[in-house]
């Protein structure tokens, strides 16, 4: 009787788990991406579409087409071929670099595709080459380079920025290299192309990396059956292979379309009000405490990256990138130099620029002064801890609050991911629906969902009679988790995927309930992914800005992305101390989400 | 006594049918074989006994009991997959354990005691504490063997457990299966679609063929005396031929087969049922019942391809237009031969 008994309980403690996720979803995100919903499209207990009406018909938002409905013929304007070129005088260098500017009449909209379109292109045109030389050369270390492919998903965003600041800003390396040699100054800081190599630095990788890994799965037999027919080496490449990792190449671009559509901290840090796009423009209205204007953008933003990510995750679904008869062969890297090692050796050069450069100029940054070496932005650090002012962003508090938040993301992110994991790849009853509801948070921005949490938890919320608020560091815990589980999931689904299905049956035949044979069997074969993806939830709990920077104004909730933004708008130096402190906490992060993780996920 | 039976199991998947409508009844103690070819619904319906799949229609009963809506963990039996399905993350000696955490061990022993008992009995004593990647497919599978029997099921399950095994090993090991079951007596059902294994170890089989049952019998009978054209030819080699019933003498009837045959030939078959002149009838002979020797119903036979296999000889021949296959002892000179059969050693289905 008892052991009845405790198989019922043991049958009903899968679908309760999901129930509690269900819940959890609901409070975290549903909730209050609802509450900025129905703050764009409900008024004084009513339905009212004004708030969008009133975006949609702003010339500022929308551009040229705002002003279509009333009047088609401004169509024609917005394409004068004149105003598509804007020239950024490179200041005493002698050239004039001339890059294509779109009219203003595109709109913040218009604008935020437009970059997000050039950023796209971007990362490819720097992925490619190097998804070739991954899944075609072979050299020491390559299985390094792999991994750190993933390095763009656990960076800090506001911690690029700086690094970018610290490179090319005005007294950034760039220009002190330029000035040595007497070149004079570039001035890329707040125009368009820093942010767009910002994007391609944190997008080229995963372009990459699913392209390198569609290029490791393509039959050599298929290209070599083309040469046998009669192709040239490029045409079997184009005929054969390239239609293969099309796929690839566009999963890649589709992702880093939305990101760059989305992108927040780089924009703001990088670009500033001047080149705000839509997700930087919700930000500002939220410091203006503009709120319906702010939800009505957001509404919009989130149907447009929704109506993307579902394409995505369709697409991707389509995919199958099953183990290759045979893998292409790889050549040496590390041989006579002939035209292909010299085009590598150059992209390499490149890469080098533009993954390496940031990261350490802002090192470099953060111990040079005017006179040379200097640790006087570290003492600062510290005295602003023992003498700052109240009001004042204290250093150690903010290390110790992203040190908790992390923990505590962590404590909620990997249960949440663990089971949407199970649900993704196991059947039971409401498991397609929870799977589909569980995707949603990858299309809603940072910012939104930080204004939801705002708008829904902080301000508070009446429910049963009773007045409901959540302190600052609790939203930023919620919303910290609903960015980070998704990784969870990816790192261990996979895993879960592979394991032979008659292993459960057996354990299932042998007389273990659902709930045990995932305890006993499934979860002891996915370890690794578990603590890979808790890594990744701490560290994308670390790193992040867009949600925590409107969370944490006004209070003493404030993280270390935050701390470095304070920073920065008063001196580069302590900004880049505190990102190089950042930069520890992440890529201790990364060396746990590498040793266990290696080659899974996402 | 009835230990398993079948009464009307359909199971439609999204897309086909992969069991029509299968009855079947398997007696306490018996060792019980499905076998078909691939797609015919033997694991399927291995499976829908187990628990794993649930049937769409029909019922499914243990000792007269309807366990159709009993789930897996509570139907005490014991599967041995295709692939193991060891636990890899554990030792042999807790892979065999983990069905005692559910239920106690018999006979009063500790789950140690059952452990090295079970060990003991697939002769692998003192591998317990190896890890499973440690061991030969061979091994691995006596380890899922002594796991499935360590928690004494009702009824042992094994879908198709030695087909990633190499010939030799195979028929050593289920030299071993049955050894366990008949000293175990537990019911035991068994999938193969080695229909060579299945007239070897089985009591009794049923032949499966898209999703139903074509036969259950005794290895004797379902090799003698196949009730249809499929277990006809999918049980051991066999010639198969129609024609129409041209006279009758005695229990003989003379059979103008559908082959261009040479006009006036008929076959000289012996039949147990009645057959009106004109009826159409399917018998079949089996390969090593062509011999030289026999001087009834003499055929020439122009021989294609013949395959030494070690004390007897198979081959392949051409008789009016057909394949016709042969064994012989030794291979014969020429490239005809004229062989005949008895009209008893023919099978009229």
């Amino acid at each position: 009787m008892s052991q009845s008994l405790r198989q019922r309980v043991e049958a009903a403690t899968l679908p309760a788990a999901g129930l509690v996720t269900l819940l959890l979803l609901t409070l975290l995100f549903y909730y209050p991406v609802g509450r900025v919903l129905s703050e764009a499209v409900w008024r004084a207990g009513a339905p009212t579409a004004d708030p969008l009406l009133a975006v949609l018909a702003d010339p500022f938002f929308f551009g040229v087409l705002a002003q279509a409905a009333e009047d088609p013929a401004v169509l024609w304007t917005a394409i004068e071929p004149h105003s598509l070129r804007l020239t950024v005088p490179l200041t005493d260098l002698g050239v004039a670099l001339t890059y294509p500017f779109p009219n203003y009449r595109l709109g913040l909209f218009g604008f935020t595709a437009y970059q997000a379109l050039l950023s796209t292109l971007a990362s490819v045109a720097l992925g490619l080459p190097g998804a070739y030389v991954l899944a075609r050369f072979e050299f020491p270390g390559r299985r390094t380079v792999r991994s750190l492919t993933a390095v763009p998903f656990v960076m800090p965003s506001i911690m690029v920025a700086i690094g970018f600041i610290a490179t090319f800003g005005r007294t950034g390396v760039v220009n002190t290299v330029l000035t040595s040699l007497g070149l004079g100054r570039i001035e890329l800081l707040y125009t368009l192309p820093i942010i767009v190599i910002a994007h391609a630095f944190y997008n080229a990788p995963l372009v990459m990396r699913v392209t390198a890994a569609a290029w490791e799965s393509v039959d050599a037999g298929t290209a070599e059956t083309a040469r046998s027919l009669g192709a040239s080496p490029r045409r079997a490449f184009v005929d054969v292979v390239l239609p293969q990792l099309m796929p690839a190449i566009l999963t890649g671009a589709l992702l880093t379309f939305v990101f760059s559509f989305m992108s927040f901290a780089v924009v703001l840090a990088l670009g500033g009000l001047s080149l705000a796009t839509v997700e930087v423009w919700v930000y500002q209205r939220v410091t203006q405490l503009d709120y319906e204007t702010a939800s009505a953008l957001a509404t919009l933003e989130m149907a447009f990256s929704l109506v993307l990510t579902y394409a995505y995750l369709r697409y991707e679904a389509r995919q199958r990138a099953g183990s290759p008869a045979r893998p292409p062969e790889r050549k040496p890297l590390f041989g006579p130099l002939d035209g292909d090692r010299l085009a590598v050796w150059a992209y390499v050069g490149v890469a080098l620029v533009v993954f390496v450069t940031p990261m350490a100029s802002m090192v470099l940054a953060s111990v040079t002064g005017p006179d040379g070496f200097t640790l006087a932005y570290y003492r600062f650090l510290v005295e602003r801890q023992t003498t700052g002012a109240a009001f004042q962003i204290k250093p150690l508090t903010a290390i110790r609050n992203s040190l908790l938040y992390g923990a505590g993301s962590l404590a909620l992110a990997v249960p949440m991911g663990v089971l949407l994991a199970v649900v993704s790849t196991r059947e039971f009853p409401g498991s397609k629906l929870l799977d589909t509801l569980s995707m949603a948070p990858f299309a809603v921005s940072g910012v939104v969902v930080g204004l939801g949490l705002l708008q829904g938890l902080v301000f508070g919320t009446t429910a049963f009679g009773y007045r409901f608020t959540v302190t600052g560091a609790v939203a930023v815990v919620a919303a910290h988790a609903v960015a980070a589980y998704p990784f969870v999931t990816r790192n261990v689904a996979p895993l879960l995927a592979t394991i032979d299905r008659s292993v459960v049956e057996s354990a299932r035949v042998l007389g273990a309930s659902r709930i045990r044979v995932l305890l006993d069997i499934e979860l002891p074969q996915v370890v690794a992914g578990v603590l890979a993806g808790a890594a990744f939830a701490f560290a994308i709990s670390v790193g992040e800005f867009d949600s925590t920077v409107i969370l944490a104004s006004g209070s003493a909730a404030y993280t270390m992305p935050v701390a470095i933004e304070r920073f920065l708008g008063r001196r580069l130096g302590p900004a880049t101390a505190m990102g190089c402190v950042l930069l520890v906490v992440t890529a201790v992060s990364f060396l746990v989400i590498d040793r266990l993780g290696e080659g899974r996920g996402m | 006594m009835v230990a398993i039976e079948l009464d009307g199991v359909r199971k439609a998947f999204d897309d086909a049918v992969a069991l029509a409508d299968v009855s079947l009844s398997v007696e306490e103690g018996e060792f019980f074989t499905l076998v078909g070819p691939s797609g015919c619904g033997k694991t399927t319906t291995l499976r829908t006994i187990a628990g794993l799949s649930a049937p769409t229609d029909g019922t499914v009963r243990f000792d007269g009991a309807d366990v159709s809506d009993t789930p897996v963990e509570e139907r005490n039996v014991g599967v041995v997959f295709q692939s193991y399905a060891l636990f890899p993350h554990m030792t042999v000696a807790e892979n065999v354990r983990y069905g005692l955490r559910f239920t106690d061990p018999p006979r009063g022993l500790t789950a140690d005691e059952r452990v090295d008992e079970l060990l003991e009995l697939v002769d692998l004593p003192d591998m317990g504490d190896r890890e499973p990647d440690e061991l030969s497919g061979g091994q691995q599978q006596r380890v899922a063997l002594a796991r499935a029997l360590a928690p004494e099921p009702d009824v042992l399950l094994l879908d198709e457990p030695m087909s990633a095994l190499d010939a030799r090993l195979r028929e050593q090991l289920r030299r071993e299966i049955k050894r366990i079951q008949k000293e175990l007596g537990v019911t035991t059902v068994y999938v193969t679609h080695d229909q060579e294994e299945a007239l070897a170890v089985s009591d009794r089989l049923a032949v499966m063929h898209d999703g139903g049952v074509e036969q259950v019998g005794t290895p004797v009978d379902v090799y003698e005396r196949p009730a249809t054209e499929f277990v006809a030819s999918f049980v051991g080699e066999n010639n198969v031929f129609s024609g129409v019933v041209a006279g009758r003498e005695g229990d003989e009837l003379a059979i103008e087969v559908d082959e261009k045959a040479p006009a006036g030939h008929r076959f000289r078959v012996a039949a147990a049922e009645d057959h009106a002149v004109g009826d159409r009838v399917t018998f079949c002979v089996r390969p090593t019942k062509l011999s030289p020797d026999a001087n009834a119903n003499r055929v020439t036979v122009a021989l294609d391809a013949t395959e030494y296999l070690g004390g007897t000889t198979r081959l392949y021949g051409e008789w009016a237009g057909r394949e016709v296959v042969l064994r012989l002892p030794e291979p014969p000179d020429g490239d005809a031969i004229i062989v005949g059969f008895d009209p008893a050693d023919a099978t009229v289905l």
